[in-house]
């Protein structure tokens, strides 16, 4: 693991970004590790705004601001036709949570399918939060958002969308957030590196008027989302191959996380549904360190 | 009694009264108040209301309830209305009364998500392959937008078509002071089902059949291709031509049913003002400021073109001022019933409304 991360920057200080957005830290410090000889494709999403308008733009490579559904697909344009003129660019399509796991999800499908040579960055603050907090598939159990009302908060656990792209057999994918900077610059250059096919990188991002907390325990938020095990980081190697990459160490529990932000009032409100969120992530903490066993167990077996 | 409201919210009220129970949709600027307030309130009503994956998914899940016997409606703006679009054609082939909120934003492609635009008046009428009429109303304030949501509901049930509301951001997210009155009770539109016979008689053009629901009684079938009346899928020419006339028919033959539009007539004007949606305020404010006695047209049911109505509003004048948020979309309308007259635009693209001073200066 490589820190500091580089001096440059490649984006600008100022953005249209909320205090404390998660995801205006996670474009600075991955295009730190990408470089200078990024492409950016963004959907509909708040980086979409966050850039800013001329004179004022953020971003000081090129960007390329498409439509909702289609970040994978015009990124793999931009490639195809780059590679065609000799030309080697790491083409980023950089969507949120909606432009991945809902609208964005047939094209990125089809993107990591055919193993396109991209890198797909989603940065998850699990809502539509530029159209003003409306539930998405990425959005977690008990949570109020203004489409899931206090008297009816969502019902269902978040999507997958790690386990879906490693049931693609993408080449890499991983989990990331900017509250573990070096173990994010790491998965970044490996996502660089591993030029050739579809990279794919899961970073969740704190929002503070979304999540509604305080601007100033975004990063703290994020941190306890890994130590509490409810985002834990973690890579997967051709849909298969699993390493943690970040073991939790101190002793954060759920409830840690979810008191931090407004959002999960009814959770908190609901005990029995908070049990059962409680053991969903068990769950998934579970299984996630049987596959990285697992994958310990297969290294040498020539698989 | 007065309350300080905006647009959404009337549009809202205006379906629960006309009974809607169904409702899917996406997050789009400027409609998501609509979609918010609808996954607030419906559940309350024992409705269901469903935020979809996109747009395709919203627009698909209210043509499967409305065919399975929901009244049901979908909100969206531009960007939305494109994803719609095949979708709209279903509901056209297979006769679906469903009501589309176009929450209009400038345009083209992401265009300005919070700019008001009146650019799809062409879009919703052309907005998917073949070329068959659709109904679209167009409400000029937050009154407006809850009489005229019950008056979709209703056409969308006489008509067996999607119905269009063809709405825009400044008149569904500017809140204004609206009496209480505005929002009486109107009755819930009539429906007419059968469970026997034809479920997409077209013979003649002009009826409309009863709604035959999917799953109830006989065994009804859907389907966007050409079909007979039974909805089967035919190869069968005369039968494809007799479908086709019936889908254009069962709209172009009852103009005069659907047409809405205030007309301000005035002794001695030779000039006409012709508005529509969120520019009638100004065609209003302008008509009063004017020195010279000017006549108005408030044109609430754009489509199908009001050209009886116009034609007769027509008469006694020489100009005609189209004032749009656009290039002159429907100023080719009013140029095609105008015969010699001038027809003059004003026209406004950089997100700013039109000023009744500006129309002024072109009755000038």
């Amino acid at each position: 693991m490589r820190w500091p991360v580089p001096e440059a920057e490649h984006m600008d200080p100022g953005t249209l970004g909320c205090q404390g957005c998660g995801g205006a830290l996670s474009m600075r410090l991955v295009l730190k590790e990408v470089g200078p000889d990024a492409i950016a494709v963004l959907p509909a999403c708040c980086w979409s705004i966050i850039d800013g308008p001329w004179p004022l733009h953020a971003l000081d490579i090129p960007v390329f601001h498409t439509a909702f559904e289609t970040a994978a697909v015009v990124a793999t344009g931009i490639k195809a036709a780059k590679a065609m003129k000799g030309e080697d660019p790491t083409v980023v399509a950089w969507a949120g949570d909606g432009g991945t796991f809902d609208i964005g999800l047939q094209a990125l499908s089809g993107a990591a399918e055919r193993n396109e040579d991209i890198v797909f960055v989603c940065y998850d603050n699990e809502a539509y939060m530029n159209t003003g907090i409306q539930r998405s598939s990425a959005t977690p159990a008990g949570t109020w958002t203004t489409t899931t009302p206090e008297e009816r908060p969502e019902p269902r656990p978040k999507k997958d969308i790690m386990g879906i792209m490693a049931a693609h057999r993408v080449p890499y994918a991983a989990t990331a957030t900017v509250a573990y900077p070096g173990d994010l610059a790491h998965k970044v250059q490996t996502a660089v590196a591993a030029k050739g096919g579809m990279r794919f990188l899961h970073l969740l991002s704190a929002c503070p008027p979304g999540w509604k907390m305080a601007a100033d325990q975004a990063i703290e938020a994020m941190r306890r989302a890994v130590q509490a095990r409810v985002f834990p980081l973690y890579e997967v190697r051709d849909g298969r191959d699993y390493t943690i990459t970040v073991w939790p160490e101190r002793n954060v529990r759920l409830e840690d996380y979810l008191s931090l932000q407004g959002r999960f009032t009814p959770l908190l409100a609901d005990q029995d549904m908070l049990e059962r969120v409680k053991a969903d992530v068990a769950e998934r903490w579970r299984l996630l360190v049987e596959r990285h066993e697992h994958s310990r167990r297969l290294v040498g077996t020539g698989r | 009694m007065r309350e300080y409201i905006d647009g959404a919210t009337a549009i809202v009220r205006g379906a629960l009264a006309a009974g809607c129970d169904f409702f899917a949709g996406y997050p789009i600027t400027p409609a998501s108040g609509i979609l918010m307030a609808m996954m607030r309130d419906l559940p309350r009503t024992g409705g269901v209301a469903i935020q979809g994956e996109d747009e395709i998914a919203s627009i698909g899940m209210c043509i499967g309830a409305a065919m399975a016997g929901s009244r049901a409606m979908t909100a969206t703006s531009g960007p939305g209305i494109s994803l719609y679009s095949e979708n709209i054609g279903l509901a056209i082939m297979g006769e679906v009364p469903l009501v589309i909120v176009d929450v209009q934003r400038l345009g083209p492609a992401t265009g300005g998500a919070t700019t008001v635009s009146q650019g799809d008046v062409q879009f919703v009428r052309w907005g998917t392959a073949g070329g068959y009429p659709i109904i679209a109303l167009c409400p000029t304030d937050v009154a407006d937008c809850y009489r005229l949501t019950v008056r979709a509901f209703e056409l969308a049930e006489r008509f067996r078509c999607p119905v269009f509301l063809l709405t825009d951001k400044e008149v569904v997210m500017t809140p204004a002071t609206v009496a209480a009155d505005a929002f009486v009770p109107l009755p819930v539109p009539e429906r007419t089902t059968a469970d026997t016979g034809l479920p997409y008689e077209f013979v003649p053009a002009g009826d409309v059949p009863a709604l035959h629901l999917i799953g109830d009684g006989a065994a009804v079938r859907f389907t966007g291709s050409t079909h007979d009346e039974g909805a089967f899928i035919t190869k069968h020419g005369p039968t494809i031509e007799a479908l086709n006339r019936h889908l254009a028919a069962k709209v172009d033959d009852h103009v005069a049913e659907i047409t809405m539009m205030d007309h301000i007539a005035q002794a001695g004007a030779a000039t006409l003002i012709v508005g529509y949606g969120v520019t009638a305020g100004a065609v209003a404010s302008a008509v009063e400021l004017s020195d010279s006695p000017l006549a108005a047209l408030i044109v609430r049911s754009v489509w199908p073109v009001p050209e009886e109505a116009i034609r007769d509003a027509l008469a006694g004048i020489d100009r005609v001022v189209v004032p749009e948020l656009n290039l002159g979309l429907y100023r080719r309308e009013i140029e095609r019933l105008a015969g010699d007259r001038e027809v003059v635009g004003v026209n406004r693209i950089d997100g700013d409304l039109i000023s009744p001073q500006q129309i002024l200066e072109a009755t000038a």
